[in-house]
């Protein structure tokens, strides 16, 4: 499908379509609100964006990294505007500043505060690669297609979170950085899955 | 249009801008950046944020605050400039930073600021619209929502003549006036508009035409500078 580069305030349609994501509509017509690819034959109209910083939403999973612990919980900074609060209820183990966390959020306020749930302490030893959270899709790929391929690759532990933070732990580190470096470079392109598989099948 | 034939100092016709080179995404560490060479200016521009601003008084549950910080460094004068904020600065920063608040949604990022910071390397009239039009490349980089990007210019009148883009030389004529001026090219609207110097309605009249004119074409570049890097994707 044809691909279009938009960058804000730009007309991309003046037919009526449903409105997606990073869209407003302005005389009528439906113009892109920020740089981004639009696809114009799709049904709805939305702009995939290129950049961007994590704006937190139900039910997405995260990493978080524990900054401070406090009398009844911790201080989690999760990528976004603010760090989060995990009670200590329900958490056996003891928290270290440092240590890295997965959770769910549970709830999001009205100025982008977030509540988290179903936290889940990662084993020691593992480390967080940071991409730029609009890119966490291509990361994961179609039915998770491309992680299966970055997992298998490298024989790494991964866990990936909507914020940019992706944990890793064992197998080949410095590869599965290189190989989501270069996805993070090419997200706008396609066939980028075989294009890694065939990167993990050179290096082996 | 009338416009003169008659060659500036330069020898630009009246109408016609000085060279521009704009590149976007600069700055590894920035969220978004831009660098612009308009002429002999020559403007780095980083953006960061939507962050939390800090100290949280100054922050506002209703938007997000746009911090512009226009700043020349000293060696961007022939004279070294105290590196001090001035009077000039201090305004630039304010009004500048207004014309870009009116094109973000501010309102979706509450409780946030946006740090724009500008730094002026080297000058020769018409920085702040060099800044302005440098700085609306560096927020779209950064992935900020817009409604427009935000293009501007400098008109005004030297020795009799209404022209576009002044030079410090044309500034300093005996019957200078300069008006810088920023829109927002796909709606035309004004976000700034300042003036020097007295004229007459119809000179003003055919001023700002001009002005909105190469306002166009600077839209052009800012446009063309943000696709280059992404072009391939189209291209499959």
């Amino acid at each position: 499908m044809a691909k279009r580069i938009v960058i804000p305030g730009e007309v991309l349609t003046s037919e009526r379509k449903r409105l997606g994501q990073h869209v407003f509509i302005r005389d009528g017509k439906i113009v892109a609100d920020c740089l981004g690819i639009f696809i114009p034959e799709a049904p709805v109209a939305s702009v995939i964006p290129l950049k961007g910083r994590y704006v937190p939403k139900e039910n997405d999973v995260i990493v978080g990294i524990v900054v401070e612990e406090k009398f009844a919980g911790y201080v989690v900074d999760i990528n976004s505007f603010y760090y989060s609060f995990v009670l200590k209820e329900g958490i056996r183990q003891n928290l270290k500043r440092g240590a890295i966390i997965s959770a769910k959020v549970a709830n999001v306020n009205e100025v982008n505060g977030v509540e988290l749930t179903n936290v889940r302490i990662l084993p020691k030893g593992g480390e967080i690669i940071s991409v730029v959270p609009v890119k966490v899709p291509r990361i994961i790929g179609k039915n998770a297609s491309m992680l299966k391929v970055l997992k298998e690759g490298s024989g790494s532990q991964m866990i990936v979170g909507k914020n940019g933070w992706i944990w890793v732990r064992g197998g080949n580190i410095p590869l599965l950085e290189k190989a989501i470096r270069k996805i993070e470079e090419e997200a706008h392109l396609s066939n980028l899955t075989n294009k890694i598989a065939n990167m993990f099948k050179e290096k082996r | 249009m009338l416009v003169s034939k008659a060659k500036r100092p330069d020898g630009r016709k009246a109408d016609e801008l000085r060279e521009i080179k704009i590149e976007a995404g600069v700055l590894n560490r920035a969220d978004g950046s831009c660098y612009l060479e308009w002429g002999q200016n020559k403007v780095v521009v980083a953006v960061y944020g939507p962050r939390e601003a800090l100290p949280k008084h100054i922050q506002n549950p209703n938007k997000a605050l746009v911090n512009y910080i226009y700043r020349m460094a000293t060696f961007s004068v022939p004279e070294r400039k105290n590196p001090k904020p001035g009077r000039r600065e201090i305004e630039i920063s304010k009004v500048c930073g207004e014309a870009l608040e009116s094109a973000i949604f501010v309102e979706r990022f509450p409780n946030t600021t946006i740090d724009i910071f500008v730094e002026i390397l080297d000058s020769n009239a018409g920085t702040r619209v060099a800044a302005l039009t440098a700085a609306a490349v560096a927020l779209a980089d950064a992935g900020i929502p817009m409604r427009d990007l935000v293009s501007a210019v400098s008109v005004g009148r030297a020795n009799g003549e209404i022209i576009v883009d002044l030079t410090k030389e044309e500034e300093d004529a005996e019957d200078a006036v300069d008006i810088p001026m920023a829109i927002m090219p796909n709606t035309q609207e004004f976000v700034l508009l300042q003036m020097d110097g007295i004229m007459s309605k119809e000179e003003w009249s055919k001023a700002i035409a001009m002005g909105q004119k190469a306002c166009q074409q600077i839209y052009k570049l800012q446009r063309e500078a943000l696709r280059k890097r992404y072009l391939a994707a189209e291209k499959e």
